[in-house]
């Protein structure tokens, strides 16, 4: 597989899946640890992954912006505590002489700056506050929105559980030994055996 | 097509995106636009000839006395195949020959009950017995046939297909356990030429068709015979399955679901090829014309997480966990009937050993 025609969200999807090896995997890295929108792609991607595999995963998406939320809160009063702390702190230990570069640059960077790490955690705050949202949609708009070979999403029925890609290799095996076993229908003979027979997944 | 293939990057991607701009734009969930009524043949007051049963029979005694060369085309929930059809009888002896057009190669060949599919790229020649063949017509004329409880047909009228004219059969069924079908049937014969499965509104769910159809084609059964015992060269698998019964399995209905008969029970082995393949019990259903698999493994966490229903063409899935005192399970069934079928399957399940 080329992977240098890939964008950089397929590049970031293709890393995810372990399909990525020597430059095509430093590079891909490189740009996980410099770009911004890599990471959102890298979390995203997580998060679908995670939505689709269980519902558990996805119970309750406001829990993480909550959390966001209130580490943000936490880091901004937190930093003005410590600082101090740092600055006395550095004065006497000879061996702290080495983290004296470290502390100043703690130094210029106060709380509320934008740093490096605001942006980030702003825009992970602000990527989850969506996925809380996209997850809602994810069952009504991501199926129809998805290539034609996944399996589609049944109409919503009363009373059960609301419905979900399932992506179970087994569920294919249950498909086919249905189709083998449980053709049992009057239909059967002058068409469903040559209807399954036609229609059969290759094994896989 | 394969529905377990791991998304592809850009899919992937686009899944993502999709999500993240339903997201900015924060509308409300709307479902799907709404489903187009689909035209439902037109209510003729023709009188009913035959039962459904009737129909059927009719239907079945003609695949078995008729030889034919045909192009079958099925199309099934967005996807589509096709397949060239050798059919020959004798006496009680039937053999089809069955050479798929669409998808990697794949030969297979039946006699009555005797099943090989050959798969020429991997050279490997499956080999089983699928008793459901042998199971009609005697289902049909049984008396105590659900059929025509659950099921009414009248006949639409007259109308061609792969340049015969056939009749147009609508069975329509008489709850909303079960799809309705419109069957075009030979007229001089009473093969099926054309078959479509019908949701509640209508709408085609799956479509079976000869394109194309030769009747009282000159097929030799001697060669079919010849080219059926043709294994060299291929590994034969033959399935491991076990007959057993429900009861056997610890397994019962608590509520029978409406018209639906239990047919058979197997249990199936380990799947040495894959990880995921633990042994499991299957479990088979019927009213006559749709059939249901309850598909019974022992609950794993790390395997079995989303719970719900999928949907491939008339193929209805409902995967739910299944737990009391004793243990826990994980049940997928599988049919062609609609989710709330399968819902009233699982809600029915219980363990008793």
């Amino acid at each position: 597989m080329n992977h240098e025609n890939l964008s950089q969200s397929e590049q970031v999807s293709a890393l995810m899946d372990g399909q990525l090896t020597g430059p095509a995997f430093e590079q891909t890295v490189q740009v996980l640890a410099e770009v911004e929108g890599a990471r959102a792609d890298w979390y995203a991607f997580h998060l679908v992954g995670d939505v689709l595999r269980s519902q558990a995963l996805a119970v309750d998406g406001a829990r993480d912006a909550a959390f966001l939320a209130r580490l943000r809160l936490r880091l901004q009063t937190e930093g003005q505590v410590e600082q101090p702390e740092f600055a006395t702190g550095s004065v006497d230990a000879p061996a702290l002489q080495d983290g004296a570069g470290v502390i100043k640059n703690f130094d210029k960077a106060s709380a509320n700056d934008t740093t490096l790490r605001w942006k980030w955690v702003a825009g992970v705050a602000c990527l989850a506050a969506a996925t809380v949202l996209a997850w809602n949609l994810t069952v009504g708009v991501g199926a129809p929105a998805a290539p034609p070979q996944l399996a589609q999403v049944a109409p919503p029925v009363p009373d059960q559980p609301p419905a979900a890609m399932i992506r179970d290799p087994r569920l294919d095996e249950w498909l086919q030994a249905h189709q083998q076993l449980g053709g049992t229908s009057a239909l059967q003979m002058p068409s469903g055996f040559l209807r399954n027979a036609t229609f059969e997944r290759p094994a896989q | 097509m394969p529905i377990n293939r791991p998304l592809t990057h850009a899919a992937r991607c686009l899944l993502a995106s999709v999500a993240l701009m339903a997201a900015a734009l924060a509308t409300a969930q709307t479902p799907a636009a709404g489903h187009s009524t689909a035209v439902a043949a037109a209510a003729v007051g023709t009188p009913v000839q035959r039962s459904t049963s009737e129909w059927l029979l009719r239907m079945h005694e003609a695949s078995r006395r008729r030889a034919y060369i045909g192009t079958l085309v099925v199309s099934s929930g967005g996807n589509m195949a096709s397949s060239r059809i050798w059919h020959v009888c004798d006496g009680d002896q039937q053999m089809e020959r069955i050479e798929a057009l669409s998808g990697p190669p794949r030969s297979t060949f039946r006699h009555n009950e005797h099943v090989i599919t050959f798969s020429p790229q991997r050279k490997v020649a499956v080999e089983e017995t699928r008793e459901s063949l042998s199971m009609f017509p005697g289902l049909l004329k049984s008396t105590d046939t659900a059929i025509d409880q659950h099921y009414s047909t009248r006949l639409l009228g007259t109308e061609r297909v792969a340049g015969f004219d056939a009749d147009l059969v609508q069975i329509e069924p008489k709850d909303k356990l079960r799809f309705a079908y419109q069957v075009w049937s030979e007229k001089k014969s009473g093969l099926v030429i054309r078959l479509q499965t019908l949701d509640g509104q209508g709408r085609v769910l799956e479509q079976v068709a000869f394109s194309e159809l030769q009747l009282d084609a000159p097929v030799s059964m001697s060669k079919l015979t010849q080219m059926m015992a043709k294994t060299e060269g291929y590994q034969v698998e033959r399935p491991e399955l076990v007959k057993t019964t429900a009861a056997a399995q610890g397994w019962a209905l608590k509520a029978p679901v409406a018209g639906f008969k239990s047919m058979s029970c197997y249990r199936r082995p380990a799947h040495a090829d894959l990880p995921s393949g633990g042994p499991a019990v299957q479990w088979i259903f019927s009213d006559g014309l749709a059939s249901v698999s309850l598909f019974i493994e022992s609950f794993d966490r790390l395997r079995h997480g989303a719970e719900g229903v999928t949907v491939m063409g008339a193929t209805h899935t409902l995967a739910r966990r299944v737990s009391d005192k004793t243990g826990e399970w994980w049940l997928t069934a599988v049919g062609e009937v609609p989710a709330q079928t399968l819902q009233a399957f699982a809600q029915g399940l219980e363990r008793r050993k």
